[in-house]
């Protein structure tokens, strides 16, 4: 186990590598470049074009500004971005809070109110609420989110003034306020953006775990432990839904990197300061520098998310071999 | 003894989660969060965040109207421009940091600074200031754009501590507009002595300090910027105390803050029309449509995007492009899209350029003229598929539309359709914002839909129609454009008609077909009164603005 | 392949099969026919007074922000949004399950190479991805559009499969199997795909919605259909403006997408209980 661990580490750096690597030549590949975008509407003479482009590096050979990327990142300096003028890591580091809570709240509602039901409709196949919730599911899935989003803020926050519209603070509020106060203040903003995104997205939980647990359902062993008179409770979720978590499990690992990326559509309709935004103006302005910090942490993400799940796999069941 | 079960492990987040909201709408409400919010203070919601708004930083990418925005409310100009937003002669501006100017030749000019004017740390606002700010904007190594701009001052000196002296190359008629307008200066006892990379590092570029009405409180990335108001500003102490500027970069977030109340104002109500009626219906707002830099026009290539050496196959006859625009119900398309809050352009020309005035009316649709003027081209739909053809070749073009447009997106399909009547076919292309911005300046484009921001200054036409312009991707070339734009920068008398004949000369020749020149509605809360927006930089009046006397009655002040 | 014909056949004698894959070809057979029999979806009558009308006798589902017909444009919109749906899917799904079979199966140094190739695949924005082609050519047509979607959608789809094999490479069956001397082809075939059968046709359901709305996601970049020609996809986006003044212009082809996808699932539920092995 400890062996593979570090095999699979090794593996894991590689890949980041390599992705960054990648994504740094890919990027310059890309149509377009950070100032190409400024002849939308305030033109630029040959002259002063050539002149940023020699202030941002960009006239270097890629093979130069590679190697002064790496440089950096060996040194813990991500750059400066060319869209905000400051630095990457500080870019990155004001946003992540944001991330992280919303993405965090999406994560956890996901799986485990999305188990939950999941389960529940496995079991009960078939009835009235089965049929309703996957009806309900697959019609929030459908939903674009921004769609969604609109609708709940116009009505929430607009229409009945229950919830704040946008935003994660209050810029009124009083920096000196309590604790209680500036969390409760950071809490009414969160309600709705997480909402939307878990709406949007617990299909995809709830229709991995009923579908798994239907199959685990129907295996030999689960009609001996409930012919042995267990409690319902207990084959469901003792027995069955352990044979029934892989899916979930794989899941969970694919979307650790919403912590970092959020969505960019709820971010936007919520104006929630997160880092999906910023990684999407990223690419939409060929920032660079932003887009290769933004992408070094999704990348890390997908990476440990990989990671994880292999390892729970290993841990529930003893039986998966690691090699 | 509870055993471990997954249950139980769900359990727990799963109550947080009906707890979590539940407690969001229990917790104590903020106080401002009710309608008890302090009425001298301002919430302004825009679509960026300012990141540098320091003067001679804003280069590049951060050119941009959050970054002017901020600026103009911590650093005060030498000048301002008037309320006819004129920009040639020496007259028609409002003293700011300088108390007078006198010209002593047609290359030189002196300002005399505002004995009162201090920086917000208290030092007086001197001429080394100025010329610290100038030599630094003039340097293309630091400014490229503003040297660019400024190119046509030659040296800026100081005489004594309130004289500033600016010569020029040659005499023009817009030396004071170029000496007041673009940069305002910047605090040398602070600054000076600091190498470009020192700069980087200063903890000026976060905490700036200026001479103008408000002062920099703090900036919380990703959500706002708070101004609070100079106590000490000379010209006069603002009314309203604080500013806080919320930024939502999606519109309809910007306009649900509004109509939630979380803010107080707003630049440019977003379309689709039926939301000025939205805003409208809120008693507490008021829309105030301004005059704005931006106009959009459909560009034809003059050159073959294939090979930019020959000259474009269909739109280098004149009768073409003038057949296209003759084919559009241009007042109509832009009725649609912005109703009555935009014009039809004469020329290259937005609502803010006062060369607009006295300009004639735009060409209105003709069909039959259009059809006419194809066929003496020898376009004409011989083979009956509704799509006009040459010698077998059909009459097809691309018209690339940024998707950043929701305007452009939706009019060039109202265009699309116009033109397929007179049988010329449109294929309308969509890109992200670069790449869209580098085919343009490439060339590869048959039609572009542009749009530009204007400076107030119409001789920024040259840049995009004389034949040396630095933006001139479309490669239009008239000399006779050209002999005109001269002419007019030169000032005199008939400085306004000459102007007039290159826009009667460049619609005649049609290298555009010129669409629309908005407004844009501006959305205010009604509690502030002597309320001014002014076209070249939005919050620019904002220390002139009071709070309603009903309203401030039941308030404290902050 | 008589298998998969006697899955399918199997899942269509259940109610629930019958009821998804009827839904589903009536509403591909309303995109081929109806054009016939609507107004042009292109059209715009009239710009001026006759945008965004709520829904009436001459505009069932009413008109957009250009005084274009909206059930026109959603009927026809069916074509692009159900084609690219489809075929992607089957593709992507395909791709999916054959690399996480592999993964799963071989494990070792193959499941290694595999997975860190999915990771890699996966730390790239999909969107970005996608935005190099157009480095490479600037139009981009229907069918290579497919391709495109189909083979950058298959990331997760195989994570979800292997580990699924993972677990049942070590179930007893897949062991007896193996004693008997079954070779690879048979016990992968005949007993591992059947059982991932479950995460696989979910991901399909979930990938159908997925993949309209990506579509119009890369039309917006210029990659694949351009205006005016409608999408279900691209027309939810353009709604968003009126979402709140005109939801009919969202809401028909957002109720198009959401049908497509129940009566996608709704057969995918029937499907895979023919498919298994030990029966319902």
């Amino acid at each position: 186990m400890g062996r593979w661990l570090v095999g699979r580490t090794l593996q894991a750096l590689g890949t980041l590598l390599i992705v960054l690597l990648l994504l740094f030549i890919l990027m310059r590949l890309a149509p377009g470049d950070p100032l190409s975008r400024l002849s939308d509407d305030q033109p630029l003479s040959a002259a002063e074009i050539a002149s940023l482009r020699a202030r941002y590096g960009l006239d270097r050979p890629i093979a130069a500004q590679l190697a002064s990327f790496v440089g950096g990142l060996a040194r813990g300096d991500l750059g400066a971005s060319i869209e905000y003028g400051r630095p990457v890591s500080s870019l990155l580091a004001e946003r992540l809070p944001a991330t992280l809570l919303l993405g965090g709240a999406v994560l956890l509602l996901n799986f485990t109110v999305g188990i939950w039901l999941g389960v529940r409709q496995a079991v009960g196949r078939g009835a009235w609420a089965d049929r309703w919730l996957t009806m309900l599911s697959l019609a929030g899935y459908a939903t674009p989110s921004f769609w969604l989003g609109l609708v709940l803020a116009w009505l929430v926050g607009v229409r009945w003034r229950l919830l704040p519209a946008a935003g994660m603070h209050d810029p009124l509020l009083d920096p000196d306020a309590g604790l209680l106060t500036r969390s409760g203040d950071v809490l009414r903003h969160l309600v709705l953006p997480a909402l939307t995104l878990s709406v949007v997205s617990i299909a995809g939980t709830m229709r991995h775990q009923r579908s798994s647990m239907i199959e685990a359902l129907r295996l030999p062993y689960i009609v001996t432990a409930r012919a042995k008179g267990l409690s319902e409770a207990a084959v469901t979720w003792r027995h069955a839904w352990r044979n029934a978590v892989f899916p979930v499990l794989t899941l969970f690992g694919l979307w650790l990197p919403v912590l970092v990326t959020g969505s960019v559509f709820v971010e936007s309709v919520f104006a929630w300061p997160g880092l999906g935004s910023l990684a999407a103006r990223a690419v939409g302005y060929r920032d660079y520098p932003l887009l290769m910090g933004t992408s070094l942490l999704v990348a890390v993400l997908v990476v440990l998310g990989s990671l994880l799940t292999d390892l729970a796999y290993a841990v529930l069941d003893p039986r998966v071999r690691l090699s | 003894m509870t055993r471990w079960t997954p249950r139980t492990v769900l359990a727990a987040p799963l109550a947080a989660w009906v707890l979590g909201p539940a407690l969001a709408f229990w917790c104590p409400i903020p106080a401002s969060a009710q309608s008890s919010r302090a009425p001298t203070t301002i919430v302004i919601v825009t679509g960026e965040q300012a990141s540098l708004p320091i003067p001679t930083l804003m280069e590049g990418p951060l050119a941009a109207v959050a970054n002017y925005e901020i600026a103009d409310q911590l650093f005060l100009h030498l000048a301002g421009l008037g309320p006819t937003l004129t920009t040639a002669g020496d007259r028609d501006f409002v003293p700011l940091l300088a108390q007078r100017w006198v010209r002593r030749d047609s290359v030189t000019l002196a300002f005399e600074l505002d004995p009162r004017a201090t920086w917000q740390d208290g030092a007086p606002v001197t001429a080394r200031d100025v010329v610290f700010t100038f030599d630094r904007a003039r340097d293309p190594s630091i400014a490229p754009r503003l040297a660019g701009v400024l190119r046509r001052i030659t040296a800026v000196t100081a005489e004594g501590d309130r004289r500033v002296v600016f010569h020029f190359s040659r005499p023009y008629a817009e030396q004071v507009y170029d000496a007041v307008f673009h940069v305002a200066p910047l605090p040398a006892h602070l600054l000076a002595g600091l190498s470009q990379e020192e700069l980087r590092q200063s903890p000026f570029l976060t905490h700036p300090v200026g001479s103008g009405p408000y002062r920099w409180v703090r900036s919380v990335g990703g959500e706002y910027i708070e101004l609070s108001a100079n106590e000490h500003f000379f010209l006069g102490r603002p009314a309203i105390r604080r500013v806080i500027v919320r930024v939502a970069a999606d519109a309809d977030a910007r306009l649900n803050l509004m109509l939630s109340g979380e803010a107080d104002a707003m630049d440019n109500v977003p379309p689709p029309l039926a939301n000025l009626s939205r805003v409208a219906a809120d008693h507490d707002l008021r829309l105030i449509p301004v005059p704005s830099p931006a106009i959009g026009y459909l560009l034809f290539n003059q050159r073959d995007p294939r090979d930019s050496s020959r000259p474009h196959p269909v739109l280098a006859d004149p009768d073409v492009r003038r057949a296209i625009v003759l084919a559009l119900d241009r007042p109509r398309l832009v009725r649609a899209v912005m109703g009555a809050y935009a014009e039809v352009p004469f020329g290259p020309v937005s609502s803010i350029l006062w060369i607009r005035h006295g300009a004639p009316r735009p060409l209105a649709q003709d069909v039959g003229r259009a059809r006419h003027l194809l066929a003496r081209g020898g376009w004409a739909d011989h083979d009956g598929d509704g799509v006009a053809d040459r010698d077998g070749r059909p009459l097809r073009l691309t018209l690339s539309v940024p998707n950043t447009s929701a305007i452009r997106r939706q009019l060039s399909l109202l265009v699309q359709e116009q033109l397929r009547q007179v049988g010329i076919r449109i294929e309308v292309q969509q890109y992200d914002g670069p790449m869209w911005g580098k085919r343009r300046s490439a060339g590869l484009f048959d039609i572009d839909f542009s749009a530009a921001s204007q400076d107030p200054t119409p001789s920024g036409l040259t840049q995009s129609w004389s034949c040396a312009g630095a933006s001139n991707v479309a490669r239009y070339c008239d000399p006779t454009v050209d002999s005109l734009f001269e002419r007019a920068s030169r000032g005199g008398p008939d400085v306004a008609d000459t102007w007039r004949a290159a826009l009667t000369r460049i619609e005649a020749d049609a290298p555009a077909a010129f669409m629309y020149a908005p407004l844009y509605v501006y959305a205010v809360r009604r509690r502030f009164t002597n309320v001014t927006i002014r076209p070249e930089s939005s919050w620019l009046a904002l220390w002139h603005w009071t709070v309603g006397p009903t309203q401030a009655r039941k308030g404290t002040g902050n | 392949m008589t298998a998969i014909w006697d899955s399918l056949g199997r899942a269509w004698r259940t109610t629930r099969g019958r009821a998804g894959a009827v839904v589903l070809l009536a509403v591909a057979a309303a995109s081929v026919l109806g054009p016939f029999a609507l107004p042009d979806p292109l059209a715009q009558p009239n710009i001026l007074g006759g945008a965004i009308l709520p829904p009436s006798l001459g505009h069932p589902f009413g008109t957009d922000e250009l005084s274009r017909d909206v059930l026109a444009r959603v009927v026809s919109g069916g074509r692009v949004s159900l084609t690219v749906a489809l075929l992607a899917v089957g593709l992507s799904v395909t791709l999916g399950a054959l690399v996480g079979l592999v993964a799963g199966y071989f494990g070792g140094a193959v499941d290694a190479a595999l997975m860190r190739l999915v990771d890699g695949a996966l730390a790239v924005p999909r969107l970005f991805l996608l935005l190099l082609l157009l480095a490479v050519s600037e139009r981009v047509p229907l069918a290579v559009l497919v391709l495109l979607i189909g083979t950058t959608g298959w990331f997760a789809t195989s994570r979800l499969v292997r580990g699924e094999i993972l677990r049942l490479r070590e179930e007893s069956y897949v062991w007896a199997a193996a004693a008997l001397g079954a070779n690879r082809r048979r016990i992968i075939l005949r007993h591992l795909l059947p059982n991932a059968m479950g995460p696989l046709l979910v991901a399909a359901t979930l990938g159908v919605g997925d993949v309209i709305l990506l579509e119009a996601g890369l039309s917006f970049l210029g990659l694949g259909v351009q205006p005016p020609a409608p999408s279900w996809g691209g027309m939810i986006m353009d709604a968003r403006q009126v979402l709140v003044t005109a939801p009919w212009v969202g809401i028909f082809p957002g109720l198009a997408i959401t049908i497509t996808v129940l009566s996608a699932n709704l057969f995918g539920d029937a499907l895979r209980d023919a498919v298994d092995p030990r029966g319902a």
